[in-house]
């Protein structure tokens, strides 16, 4: 196919204001386009992450006493107890923090005695029922057993460490590197030492967009802080939580006044409530995005469409003096194709740009280059698309116009 | 002459209406989309004390790990006190006012007409009040001499009053905070100061706490702190003591200082305190003492998220690209009716009557636009606050505060309108009023 890009040029320079608006448009719908799908595409991959966590059969409660005949030991089991014996709870354990919540607690441990920790592992409190509860896997190792749980933290021992600890492969991976963890001592800032005695994979602790949310260990201890309280949390049946989470707190709200019943939400609303930034944004980005290229689209749409009707005339001449169809479409689609081009080519420097400063906001590695050849290929199918229609209703414009005036 | 051309702008309408149609909502949905962003940016970067910018300010001292800094990825210095050094500089007589405080929970019980149930309460000291200018609707504060030895006096906020006493003057009252019995001082009258620049901890944008005790209650009852606890120093934290006497940082602490030479005083007095727990054997790190007026402290604080400034990019991108598509579509739509044009030159209209005739064009797709646009981000606006309401349990405190389409809102959506009529406007109006008349007369 013989294709005559120079006279399209040389129009295209005498009369270039609406080529350079089409091209600017194209330029920064390119930037916005490739930016935007790959914030979206991280922000997606962070929501899809796997907890380990069963979390749509999961509730949590929080009890908290308020008054001196509060206690704290005798409510816990009295709870926990009524809240395994309830008909469709599969598992339910005291817990320091709710997963994925966005609140927790975290501490420095070593794989050395008194040795200057920097990272943080984020760590939860919970029984023998506890994995079970929230649904995690182990997959090395063993649980806690019953005679392994402590009892509460009190008003004076608020330091104490465990015995047992077992760990997210994560954190193991972090701590020991390749070598098999089990059996291995763990030691807290005070040099307070337990063992390794069980491997958990996978699981999300309570903060997911940290950056290591992974970073997980369970202490076998009843949780529950004086003039605090606990969290329970409470796995049922698929398919029974939210009959479940009524009863209970039916039950729990007055079997005991000397506390009362703060929450009783699901897991789910948690983890929503955590990702919801994400969602939010990355819904907005696609819809502007979105809203960006069909105004840009049709925008060219439009253009293509006037600059067929004022050249009806030179379309009817060029036809009567023997071109042809598949010429007039090819000379509006060659048009469209530099203009665009002439685009693409500013809107990979913008979006380089853009993407610069992206990955200082939000310390992210720099843009992902395949976005930006995806996002090209896509722009200039677009724009082809858009002149497509115009271009035909040119080819159309019949010879005999080039006879007539006005 | 207006009327005129206001006639002829919707004639010109007429003869397109699709294409004036595309137009209006593109600038509709670019200045929405600003609108919307902007909203959420402004009532996000707001200070809302700013006539006491330049006398309150936030006191921290790094009392960090020699090893690392407090914040690794950021280099911060830690944004909270510790107990001994708030005890230490609260002694100071060189501020005009002075305030301690951190958030703790309660269960309010005894009331009248509720249940128990637990409430967020501000544990702080007597000046917190006239230090943030928070308005009373009954009652006042409590004195100095309430903080310690601590009296058993509680400030309600508007709501929980409204809850408890059903609204009523519960001044003198009784009711009971965590088994405790306490009498109501005063009630405040709506306070929700956004960004919550006095505790950041909890979410900027939380509401401020429904009770507020004096300050001597903390060690009093031992009352733990439902904010951030951050500890670095390998030591044992057994017993509230160990934790009044640790390392560990919970506190916020404000001054308010009227002038250079009392901020000057008491950054040198914090420099002394710091230098004389230094030889022994603290404050390992280099000197960080700071006093970070309200302005700069919600600014270190990063309040404004980067998904923000993000967002702000992203709907100016999205403006620019709707303006530059109307400038492309006018220009066409002109130069389409350039023989008409032509005919009214040729009959006597000046270039400048032209050029007023096509903005008046212009200015009105612009107007619609922007009204139209006003209308999509109200609705856009409603619905995200609807959304991140729901997710919060109905809740306060969330992105939802921000999502009140304002007067500055207003403003906003006038002044993009009035830009969006200039930057796609001018352009096409001039040019089509140089055309030379003379041209267009002609057959084509």
């Amino acid at each position: 196919m013989n294709l005559n890009v120079r006279p399209v040029l040389t129009a295209l320079l005498r009369n270039r204001t609406g080529a350079i608006l089409v091209a600017m448009q194209i330029a920064i719908a390119l930037a916005v386009l490739v930016n935007a799908l790959y914030i979206t595409t991280q922000r997606i991959e962070r929501m899809r992450r796997p907890t380990g966590i069963d979390v749509d059969n999961i509730f949590v409660m929080y009890s908290g006493g308020f008054t001196a005949h509060f206690n704290i030991a005798s409510t816990l089991q009295q709870d926990l107890d009524y809240l395994r014996a309830l008909d469709g709870v599969v598992s339910a354990t005291a817990i320091n923090a709710i997963p994925l919540s966005n609140g927790g607690s975290a501490t420095n441990i070593t794989t050395t005695p008194k040795a200057q920790g920097q990272d943080n592992y984020n760590y939860f409190d919970i029984d023998e029922h506890g994995l079970e509860a929230l649904g995690v896997q182990l997959v090395a190792g063993r649980n806690f057993r019953h005679d392994e749980i402590q009892p509460p933290l009190g008003k004076a021992d608020a330091s104490r460490f465990v015995d047992q600890v077992i760990l997210s492969r994560a954190a193991a991976v972090h701590l020991f590197g390749h070598d098999n963890p089990l059996g291995k001592p763990v030691y807290d800032s005070l040099g307070q030492v337990a063992t390794v005695i069980g491997i958990v994979d996978p699981v999300l602790g309570s903060w997911p967009a940290n950056d290591h949310p992974d970073d997980v260990f369970f202490e076998p201890r009843l949780s529950a802080r004086a003039g605090v309280g606990s969290y329970y949390v409470v796995r049922t049946q698929p398919g029974r939580r939210d009959a479940v989470m009524r009863v209970a707190e039916e039950h729990l709200s007055h079997a005991n006044p000397d506390r009362v019943i703060t929450f009783n939400r699901t897991l789910a609303a948690f983890r929503d409530l955590t990702y919801l930034g994400d969602r939010t944004m990355s819904i907005y980005l696609l819809t502007v995005t979105c809203c960006l290229i069909a105004v840009t689209c049709f925008g060219i749409f439009a253009l293509a469409t006037f600059n067929v009707s004022t050249r009806t005339k030179q379309i009817g001449t060029r036809r009567a003096v023997g071109a042809r169809r598949a010429d007039i479409i090819q000379y509006f689609l060659i048009e469209n194709g530099l203009t665009t081009s002439a685009g693409i080519l500013v809107g990979c420097a913008l979006a380089l740009g853009a993407g610069y400063w992206l990955s200082l906001e939000y310390a992210l590695p720099r843009l992902n280059l395949y976005y930006l050849v995806g996002g090209v290929l896509a722009l200039w199918g677009i724009g082809q698309l858009a002149a497509w229609q115009p271009a035909r209703r040119a080819a159309a414009v019949s010879p005999a116009v080039a006879t007539r005036t006005v | 002459m207006l009327g005129y051309y206001a006639q002829l702008a919707l004639r010109s309408f007429r003869r397109n209406p699709g294409l004036t149609a595309l137009m209006v909502l593109a600038i509709a949905l670019g200045i929405a989309v600003c609108i919307m962003t902007l909203t959420v940016y402004h009532a996000m970067s707001g200070n809302p004390i700013w006539w006491k910018n330049e006398r309150l300010y936030a006191v921290t001292m790094d009392n960090w790990d020699p090893n690392q800094p407090y914040d690794v990825n950021n280099k911060s210095r830690p944004p909270q006190m510790t107990y001994k050094d708030t005890a230490y500089l609260f002694n100071s007589s060189i501020p005009e006012r002075k305030e301690v405080s951190f958030t703790t929970a309660g269960v309010l019980s005894g009331g009248p007409a509720v249940t128990p149930h637990r409430i967020a309460t501000r544990v702080t000291t007597s000046d917190f009040f006239a230090m943030f200018d928070v308005p009373f609707l009954y009652g006042s504060g409590w004195s100095a001499a309430a903080d310690r030895p601590a009296q058993p006096l509680i400030v309600l906020s508007r709501a929980e009053n409204e809850k408890t006493f059903g609204g009523a003057n519960s001044v003198g009252r009784t009711l009971r905070w965590n088994d405790h019995e306490f009498r109501v001082v005063g009630v405040l009258n709506d306070w929700f100061p956004l960004p919550r620049f006095y505790d950041l901890e909890n979410g900027p944008f939380s509401p401020s706490e429904a009770a507020f005790i004096p300050f001597g209650w903390a060690a009093e009852m031992e009352l733990p702190v439902d904010g951030n606890t951050d500890c670095w120093r390998p030591e044992k934290v057994d017993t509230y003591k160990d934790m009044l006497a640790s390392d560990c940082i919970w506190l916020q602490m404000w001054v308010e200082l009227p002038d250079r030479a009392s901020r000057e005083r008491m950054q040198a007095f914090m420099d002394g305190y710091w230098a004389e727990q230094r030889k022994a054997g603290r404050f390992e790190r280099p000197r960080d003492n700071r006093l970070t007026n309200v302005g700069d402290w919600l600014k270190d604080q990063k309040v404004v998220d980067s998904d923000n400034r993000v967002l702000v990019g992203l709907a100016f991108a999205f403006l620019a690209v709707c303006l530059i598509n109307t400038v492309g579509l006018l220009l066409a739509k002109f130069l389409n009716g350039a023989p008409i044009t032509g005919v009214r030159r040729a009959l006597g209209a000046s270039r400048r009557q032209v050029f007023l005739q096509h903005l008046v064009e212009v200015g009105t797709v612009c107007l619609a636009g922007s009204l139209l646009g006003l209308g999509l981000a109200a609705f856009g606006l409603r619905a995200l606050q609807h959304m991140y309401s729901a997710a919060r349990f109905g809740r306060p405190g969330g992105y939802q505060e921000l999502m009140h389409l304002d007067t500055a809102a207003l403003v906003w959506a006038l002044l993009l309108a009035l830009l969006a009529t200039l930057a796609a406007g001018l352009y096409p109006a001039w040019r089509v009023g140089r055309l030379a008349p003379a041209r267009y007369l002609k057959s084509q």
